[in-house]
């Protein structure tokens, strides 16, 4: 009843990609959260949008269109190939990737509303008692809208460990490579291997019940 | 105040519908600009902080521009230094009193006149929603002084607290206008905070000023048609209590060597308080001794008579206040007024507004 090398391969990768893919959307989320939640500017709608389309479309069409820009014949993936010598596709590369753009939403979604509900009229006080916008953003908003944030940060994180659909389009389903937890859950119940499947599922949920229960004591009081 | 602490304000402000258009110096240490809601004192202010930018003009402090549209100048609020008090105190929910307060200071300092002058320093350790509403109010002039702003900008700062708070807040804001070198920019739609700090008060309405003076002339000028507009009510007095009987449920109020009766609320006898009272609520009597109702019958002469269409308007002196009097052109003729004529003006105790709030 051990847990086999190649499911702790796969747990392990799923982890790992899934904290790859927030230490890079983190940042992004931030500012792309604060470009959505405290400016105007003309194509808000249109970056919003943008942002929000994964969460919308089926993770198999974003995997698709993901393959498509970054195939080798893509246009970014070739860019990429004749610049560096990477293949991005099929690699672990491509599971951070599709892993970022669908929990890139709920991530910027829990950001919007925490900084959302950050009255202007604080960071404009704090504009007054001398404070650039820099220092309103670090002391006052992000602060103030850490709820929200966290709440984000720990649906996003969830869901880059669970997402399956744009992975196994981008990334396959290589073992030891390319096979995370949801993937190696997939194989499994098509293999038959019903004990790995139990462990498999049940690690799944305890991760999933922990995020869910985390997020809920961040955001809610 | 020396040159260099003059404000100058020069610009316009559309929003929507509406329109702030300014153009007026203010040189005094405190200055009220006296309003309505919705006649654009906060927008004002916001354009003078700068959190918000003007339409087109120019707002200088002394010789510093700080915005003008003819040269593209607009500072950034930060770089103003322009103390802001708000209405609804804006303490930041997530920083203690102590750290609102060093906020905005320029170098870290235990101690501070700023929380002296505004006896904070016992809650120093809490946050602002451990703190009743007097208290935020005080933290936050606390925290605006103590970023040492060449200016203090206050939007309503007591607007938000029962009177009996008022009360109590007012003498800080003495203290601190007393012992801060720094001139006062002070919003209010409240006449007795104008008349208890300001030195020099604007009227504002609609957007735009439309007299200015010492509180006290301006308020009681015969001419106070702004105030007519502003609230509706033709005459606004200042006048000393002079007895209150709870009893009778009266309060006596001095003008001249006559007493006005007016309905009782819990004010000390000495206080000058604002009255109200309607042009239209006051009857004109040849007679003193009538057998009615109403508790004053005041005498006084017709200083001038103006027949406008439909009604005639007289202002009637009685010591050296004037009341604006409305009546038909009927009543005119038949009690044969003319300018000069002694009068007995007739008011129900409960015709007269007291115009705290």
């Amino acid at each position: 009843m051990r847990i086999t090398a190649a499911e702790v391969a796969a747990l392990s990768l799923s982890i790992k990609v899934a904290l790859l893919s927030l230490i890079v959307t983190f940042p992004l989320g931030l500012l792309v959260g604060w470009l959505l939640a405290k400016r105007t500017f003309p194509g808000k709608a249109f970056l919003n949008t943008l942002v929000m389309l994964p969460l919308v479309l089926p993770p198999i069409v974003s995997g698709y269109l993901l393959l498509i820009l970054l195939g080798k014949h893509g246009f970014i993936g070739r860019f990429i190939y004749q610049t560096f010598g990477i293949e991005i596709v099929f690699s672990e590369l491509a599971v951070v990737i599709a892993v970022s753009v669908i929990s890139f939403p709920l991530l910027v979604r829990g950001i919007v509303t925490g900084m959302e509900a950050v009255p202007v009229e604080l960071e404009n006080a704090a504009r007054t008692l001398g404070a650039s916008p820099i220092k309103v953003f670090f002391t006052i908003t992000l602060p103030m809208a850490h709820r929200g944030i966290i709440g984000g940060t720990i649906l996003g994180f969830s869901k880059s460990l669970g997402e399956f659909g744009a992975t196994i389009m981008v990334a396959g389903n290589i073992p030891g490579k390319t096979q995370t937890m949801a993937l190696a859950i997939f194989s499994a119940v098509h293999l038959g291997e019903d004990v790995s499947v139990y462990r498999l599922v049940f690690i799944s949920t305890l991760v999933a019940f922990a995020a869910i229960w985390l997020t809920e004591r961040f955001t809610l009081r | 105040m020396a040159d260099g602490t003059k404000i100058r304000l020069d610009f316009r402000k559309r929003l929507g519908s509406f329109t702030l258009e300014v153009n007026c110096t203010l040189e005094a240490k405190v200055s009220a600009f006296l309003g309505p809601s919705g006649s654009g004192k906060s927008t004002l202010l916001n354009c003078i902080s700068g959190t918000l930018a003007p339409d087109d003009g120019e707002i200088a402090f002394g010789e510093e521009v700080l915005y003008a549209s003819a040269s593209k100048i607009n500072l950034p609020p930060e770089k103003r230094r322009f103390g802001y008090v708000f209405q609804e105190g804006y303490l930041f929910p997530h920083l203690t009193v102590a750290q609102n307060i060093r906020y905005g200071q320029p170098k870290p300092r235990k101690s501070s006149a700023a929380i002296d002058v505004l006896e904070i320093s016992e809650f120093l350790q809490r946050y602002p929603r451990e703190l009743s509403g007097g208290q935020r109010q005080r933290v936050a002039i606390a925290r605006a002084l103590a970023m040492e702003p060449r200016m203090l900008l206050m939007d309503e700062p007591l607007a938000s607290l029962d009177s009996a708070l008022k009360e109590r807040i007012i003498p800080y804001l003495h203290h601190v206008k007393d012992t801060f070198d720094i001139p006062i920019l002070y919003i209010t739609h409240a006449f007795s905070e104008a008349m208890a700090l300001a030195d020099e008060a604007f009227l504002i309405a609609n957007g735009t000023i439309i007299a200015n003076g010492e509180p006290h002339r301006l308020l009681t000028a015969p001419a106070a048609m702004p105030i007519a507009q502003l609230t509706g009510v033709e005459n606004t007095l200042f006048l000393p209590v002079t007895a209150s009987d709870k009893a009778r449920g009266l309060i006596l109020l001095e003008i001249g060597d006559q007493a006005l009766v007016i309905p009782y609320t819990d004010i000390g006898i000495g206080e000058i308080v604002p009255v109200a009272v309607r042009a239209e609520d006051i009857i004109i009597s040849l007679e003193p001794d009538l057998s009615i109702s109403a508790r004053n019958i005041l005498k006084g002469t017709i200083q001038y008579l103006d027949i406008k269409s439909e009604y005639t308007w007289l202002s009637i002196l009685i010591d050296w206040h004037h009341l604006a009097v409305k009546i038909t052109h009927a009543a005119r003729k038949q009690l044969q007024l003319q300018e000069g004529s002694e009068v007995y003006c007739v008011i129900k105790a409960s015709a007269i507004n007291l115009l705290w709030d």
